[in-house]
């Protein structure tokens, strides 16, 4: 009784330790995972992230994009140039599904993205609120991860397991939903980071299996007519020094992919030229020659195989592949090798014999001589007519020395730059590959030129394409990036309208373009441009261009009628493909 | 199809939400018609059993299946079975119709002649349990309509391997603790 007497009249309150919450979780993470550069559009759900970035401004660059397709493109040039997860953020809804386009071609890509996008919150979860979409299940099929973060306390683990799973083995892209409430509420317990670094259900093998390995490289040791397929995988591993090792040891001739080019010097002596429905000639039809293939960290795309059935019967085909569920997926591989294309080849090297294919080599000259005389020289020397878009490819890989990276959209002019263009350093083209989406160039020129600032940029751009995506002009000026734009401008949907032309009978159904006055639209976004017609003023067109301090659009009026050659026809095979 | 075999998928994963989701879009995006779908934990707590049975003429589809579901981050094993590969049954059960003056039924059939039991009685009906394989359970099937079904509900497969291990066994390395 005494004791209730004497008790302080004040109830004595205990300290309760509060946690920050789930959105400063977010952004500290996101700072111990290394990022420096965020792409992304604020809006309802995502708000208390973005409240918390105001406070994460000095140590992390926000950029605001124009529409959210961008923040994801962006973030894809900045990946393919940092080869690290590009960080797009954006709110639910509309938001996220704005981003479903650049998720899908990251996925393909194997480009590796953080996407970090708002959801409502918890309680209302399939009530159908506002601006609420079921973006797990939209995302599910075309993306490496995702997961729907619904607690403060899940923030620090699921962000860094997202960075593990987009940048490990074949990257890919990850997307995380983060309910309002999750942004809001305190975490129950202290903010820990702790780097992933193991998930016990994922296991990328990295080194592979030394019998594989050895079995690969018997089958090159034997081999009288062996021929390297080169990919993205060569890049994304930085085995660019590793691919040429092995090439220069062996003698053997090298080919890319669309995506695998510029892994090798162009000029290089064992570089043949790519592959594909519109690459080089040789390097298409010596694939049927070949006794040994040799590719390595590629998915035998329908575009480099054309019908698949007919492709390489003849020939042993050693894959060097990072995913599993690559091997045998098209082409039956007789020495797959499971690993990492830098690994494996560091492996590989020393179990090969120096050899020298120089006579096999040299029956893809002949190849190339045709397809300099009925192709190459013709594009390059025209003198009447509009300016081609080979020209155009051409006078700036001189301009340029072959140092640039060239950013290009989807169509004949991203054919034209591939074909056109003298890759002299490693990861200099960023381009969609498999999704072939039109509206990346624009965007992801910007993400490439903040992800690589030492670097000359230069977008490659159809009229078609550049509509997709022009609003990110805005982002580019704003954000001071000196990218360099160039517009093939020829009033097409120009590959749409060859495929018309060549098996539609010529019936141009809906591919001529009634288009803007681009340079009045850049000026608009207050940004440089010219437009070239001549021939004669082609040359000073680029110089003003690349002279240009700051971002510069130079639109091109080229030729109308214009046909990307060499062709494979779709569903032949690349026996018979066609220079005409 | 002519040549099509039944295989039967078994798959480890992590049990967490929206996995099944995650493995059926991959028949989905495949056009490949799911027979039979079966999920539980197995006897590692936290680990999910998905036992999928598929027709398909082509056992190099169902690798290339198989090397596709291995990709999704939780799944942390797939194997691929032919029927004589396993051991496996379903469990079915029948809604027989037994109103006042109908005929009635042989248990002594039901019972020795095919393994199924008589597992509730009602005012005017039974339900009938009878585990077995598909042909067994369509075996009393064709036995039993003489009487009048009210209802017929089949399960999934369930299947375990013949090899001597427990699949459990190939599963990765970690820290597992049993299902309680």
């Amino acid at each position: 009784m005494e004791a209730i007497a004497n008790a302080p009249e004040t109830l004595e309150i205990p300290t309760i330790p509060t946690y920050i919450n789930g959105s400063h979780a977010l952004m500290q993470t996101l700072v111990a995972e290394g990022v420096d550069t965020i792409f992304g559009y604020p809006g309802g759900a995502i708000m208390p992230v973005y409240d918390a970035l105001y406070d994460f401004q000095e140590r992390v660059n926000h950029i605001l994009v124009r529409h959210e397709q961008g923040a994801g493109h962006a973030a894809q040039g900045y990946a393919r140039m940092q080869r690290r997860a590009g960080v797009c953020l954006v709110t639910s809804g509309p938001g996220a599904t704005n981003l479903v386009t650049p998720i899908a071609d990251a996925q393909i890509d194997s480009t590796p993205l953080v996407c970090i996008v708002g959801q409502v919150a918890k309680k209302l979860l399939g009530t159908d609120a506002f601006q609420e979409a079921d973006i797990m299940g939209v995302t599910m099929p075309i993306t490496k991860w995702n997961y729907q973060i619904t607690s403060a306390d899940e923030v620090p683990e699921i962000i860094a397991k997202a960075f593990y799973i987009a940048q490990s083995g074949r990257p890919g892209p990850v997307l995380i939903d983060i309910t309002k409430s999750a942004q809001l509420e305190l975490m129950t317990k202290p903010y820990v980071y702790k780097k992933c670094e193991s998930i016990v259900s994922y296991r990328p093998r990295m080194v592979a299996k030394q019998e594989q390995v050895i079995a690969a490289a018997e089958l090159i040791n034997a081999a009288k007519r062996p021929y390297i397929l080169a990919g993205h995988g060569v890049q994304i591993a930085k085995a660019e020094d590793e691919l040429r090792i092995l090439a220069e040891k062996t003698g053997i001739p090298v080919a890319t992919t669309l995506l695998g080019q510029s892994t090798i010097p162009t000029n290089h002596p064992l570089y043949v030229g790519w592959l594909g429905m519109h690459g080089n000639y040789g390097p298409n039809v010596m694939t049927d020659q070949a006794d040994v293939i040799i590719a390595i960290g590629m998915r035998f795309d329908d575009r480099v195989t054309g019908d698949a059935s007919r492709y390489i019967k003849q020939a042993k085909v050693i894959h060097i592949e990072i995913d599993p569920s690559e091997i045998d997926k098209i082409i039956r591989a007789d020495a797959p090798v499971v690993g990492n294309a830098k690994d494996v080849l560091q492996a590989l090297i020393p179990l090969v014999h120096p050899n020298d294919h120089t006579i096999w080599r040299n029956e893809f000259r002949k190849y190339d001589i045709i397809e300099n005389e009925t192709i190459t020289v013709p594009e390059l020397t025209s003198t009447a007519g509009k300016i081609r878009m080979a020209e155009v490819i051409d006078m700036l890989s001189t301009k340029t020395k072959g140092e640039a990276v060239l950013v290009t959209d989807v169509g004949q002019h991203q054919m034209m730059a591939s074909r056109y263009y003298q890759f002299r350093r490693p990861n200099s083209l960023v381009t969609s590959g498999g999704m072939g989406t039109m509206g990346f160039a624009l965007p992801a020129a910007f993400g490439v030129q903040v992800g690589a600032p030492d670097r000359q940029v230069v977008a490659i751009i159809g009229d078609g394409c550049f509509q997709m995506t022009l609003q990110e002009l805005g982002t580019i000026v704003q954000n001071k990036q000196p990218v360099k734009a160039i517009i093939l401008n020829n009033n097409f949907l120009g590959m749409v309208r060859q495929w018309q032309q060549l098996f539609h009978e010529r019936r141009y159904s809906f591919v001529e373009l009634q288009n803007p006055d681009f340079i009045t639209i850049a000026r608009g976004f207050g940004m440089d441009g010219q437009t070239c017609h001549e021939r004669d003023d082609l040359s000073n067109a680029l110089d003003t261009m690349l002279a240009h301090d700051g971002p510069f659009l130079l639109e091109v009026i080229v030729e109308k009628e214009e046909n990307v050659f060499p062709m494979v026809p779709s569903g032949a095979s690349v026996s018979q493909i066609r220079l005409k | 199809m002519m040549n099509e075999m039944t295989y039967t998928i078994c798959i480890f994963t992590e049990n967490t939400i929206g996995l099944l989701n995650r493995i059926t879009i991959i028949f989905t995006r495949r056009r490949i018609n799911i027979e039979s779908l079966t999920v539980s934990e197995t006897e590692r707590k936290g680990v999910s059993r998905f036992t999928v049975v598929i027709r398909h003429e082509s056992r190099e589809e169902v690798e290339k299946l198989v090397r596709q579901i291995r990709k999704i981050v939780e799944v942390m094993a797939v194997f691929g079975y032919l029927n004589d590969e396993i051991v496996y049954n379903e469990i079915a059960l029948f809604k027989i119709s037994t109103p006042l003056g109908s005929k009635s039924l042989d248990v002594e059939t039901i019972n020795k002649e095919h393994k199924a039991w008589v597992v509730y009685w009602g005012l005017d009906y039974v339900v009938i349990e009878k585990t077995g394989n598909d042909t067994e359970i369509f075996a009393f099937f064709d036995y039993i309509k003489q009487y009048e079904i009210l209802e017929f509900v089949r399960s999934g497969r369930v299947a375990v391997g013949k090899t001597e291990k427990g699949l459990v066994e190939y599963l990765p390395e970690g820290e597992w603790t049993y299902y309680q």
